[in-house]
């Protein structure tokens, strides 16, 4: 199969099952909407080092927040439901309640499985907080220098997926840029998808464990290396000199095949060889995104 | 089961009609033979909805009355759930004591609208009153939690003792309002008289205001304006005399 004549490997992408719950913070402009989310999404690329995956899923107007004001919305991932309060409950505490003119609301609204995020949050205003019921959800208002800050008392937590990928092999590393940016912008701003790392790409895709550490969880991914080809077990078809991942976490198995559909149909392009995926075999995660089903 | 129940009155009372059996929860499980069998107080001596009632409808939460209703009394009493709609005026003790659910008066209402039963120490403990009109005096009174609004003016002593919860006011309020506050917002729109025991805070824009003006708009049609959801409110802390942090935040321009 060859996009744009791009080659399309036969292989599927292979994802875990993640807990998610998704934020609406707003904020006076959305400049300071963005800067709340930006913090409270910084380091949080991959749980192997950050406890969590979080981040931009899009931008709100006026109108798609509960408030009236400008808003982004934040997916916040982990792998497991204990850890998600907790990581909500520090980085909330430390990035929006710290940042001017936000509030942080619950964009997971109808979700039955619910964390207690704000009610933990309130203790900070040592006795002066207080709750209102508006429309049958509780809001804690905590003073702060500036005035207040409101937050919702729970948030809503679902099942979601993370750890869909796709790599985009090039002749060169400009050409393996230039398609990953642009796949990045035709998966910015879609429903129901992050892609927590850098500018959404990544560079250091990783294998599971070591072949000389015997305590490191992850290290480099010498099969897609190309300063390692001659020397290791390389994947790297002749002509490709770089590699570049594009990892993304959603909310469910849909929105992530549609964010690969429209990233990978980007990023075939001149100067691109090849787009595959990584896995591990398909024993270890359950989500399994076939590229060329999903292209179908 | 009906979509919903319409009570219309048929016999004007000459006296005061207490109606406290009125209330959209109550009429979930009742056909419209029952409703029209529930007993109310007229002039003091006892008698049926149904006397002065025509009852359309039953077995719904959906509940609709109509007519002169400004004789009656307590209606909506103790309500835990439905929407209750009064199309017209309406008498004293309009959803004393409720805690679930709406009701919303397309009129004026009497005294102790959304308070509390005499010698009770509670009034509303959940739900929502909207008077789309003004009311008399003490609306909101010893309120624990829920939400009185008031589009036209309120009366003496409006959310006096409330433990928590929120009124808001679009008109004019009259003198006490807010007296014995210990939690709860009191949101005026229109300059009003504290007590002396409400001392300034600050002038800010309340997120909280803002959050439930809009939600009072889309959800309850209440025509609020844009310059009273962004504006800016002045936060009075009160009542001194009582734990002092109940606030009355009157709305001070854009």
């Amino acid at each position: 199969m060859k996009i744009n004549g791009v080659a399309i490997e036969d292989t599927f992408a292979e994802a875990f099952t993640m807990r998610v719950a998704r934020l609406v913070i707003t904020g006076r402009t959305a400049k300071w909407a963005r800067e709340a989310a930006t913090k409270l999404t910084g380091f949080a690329t991959s749980v192997i080092g950050c406890k969590c995956e979080a981040g931009i899923e899009r931008e709100l107007t006026p109108a798609e927040t509960p408030d009236g004001r400008p808003g982004v919305s934040v997916l916040f991932l982990t792998m497991d439901k204990e850890s998600l309060p907790q990581q909500l409950i520090v980085r909330i505490g430390q990035t929006v309640l710290t940042c001017p003119t936000t509030a942080c609301f619950d964009g997971l609204p109808d979700v039955p499985d619910r964390l207690a995020v704000g009610k933990a949050l309130r203790v900070f205003g040592d006795g002066f907080q207080a709750s209102k019921v508006i429309g049958g959800k509780r809001y804690w208002r905590l003073p702060v220098m500036e005035g207040e800050f409101l937050v919702e008392e729970t948030f809503g937590m679902l099942k979601g997926v993370g750890g869909g990928n796709f790599l985009i092999l090039a002749g060169d590393a400009d050409a393996a840029l230039a398609a990953a940016e642009a796949a990045v912008d035709a998966m910015t701003n879609l429903t129901g998808v992050i892609l927590p790392f850098p500018g959404g790409v990544v560079r250091s895709g990783s294998k599971v464990g070591s072949k000389r550490y015997r305590k490191m969880v992850a290290t480099t991914n010498d099969p897609f290396d190309p300063t390692l080809r001659a020397i290791t077990e390389s994947r790297l078809p002749e002509g490709v000199n770089s590699a570049l991942e594009i990892v993304l976490d959603g909310t469910d198995g849909p929105a992530i095949e549609a964010a690969m559909r429209a990233g990978i149909r980007a990023a075939c392009r001149s100067g691109v060889h090849t787009i595959t995926a990584a896995n591990f075999g398909g024993k270890l995660g359950p989500h399994h995104f076939h590229l060329r089903k999903i292209l179908a | 089961m009906s979509d919903a129940v319409t009570l219309t009155l048929a016999v004007r009372p000459a006296h005061a009609l207490v109606a406290d059996c009125i209330a959209a929860d109550r009429f979930a499980g009742l056909d419209a033979k029952e409703i029209a069998g529930l007993p109310v107080m007229h002039g003091g001596r006892p008698g049926r909805l149904g006397d002065f009632f025509k009852v359309e409808g039953g077995r719904s939460r959906v509940v609709r009355v109509d007519g002169d209703l400004t004789r009656l009394e307590a209606i909506g009493a103790g309500m835990a759930g439905g929407e209750l709609t009064i199309d017209g005026s309406v008498g004293c003790d309009v959803g004393v004591g409720m805690s679930g659910g709406r009701i919303d008066v397309h009129g004026d209402a009497g005294d102790n609208a959304g308070g509390a039963r005499p010698g009770a120490a509670r009034g509303m403990t959940g739900g929502e009153i909207i008077v789309r009109g003004n009311v008399g005096d003490e609306a909101g009174a010893r309120m624990r939690r829920g939400l009185v609004v008031v589009t036209g003016d309120a009366g003496r002593g409006t959310g006096t003792g409330m433990i928590a919860g929120t009124v808001v006011v679009f008109g004019k309020t009259e003198p006490g309002t807010g007296r014995f506050l210990k939690r709860g917002s009191i949101v005026a729109f229109e300059p009003m008289e504290r007590p002396a025991t409400f001392r300034y805070a600050c002038t800010y824009r309340p997120p909280h205001v803002a959050l439930l003006l809009r939600y009072l708009r889309a959800h309850a049609a209440v025509p609020v304006a844009d310059r009273h959801v962004a504006g800016r409110y002045e936060r009075y802390s009160g009542d001194l005399a009582e734990i002092g942090k109940g606030e009355i935040l009157q709305w001070a321009g854009e």
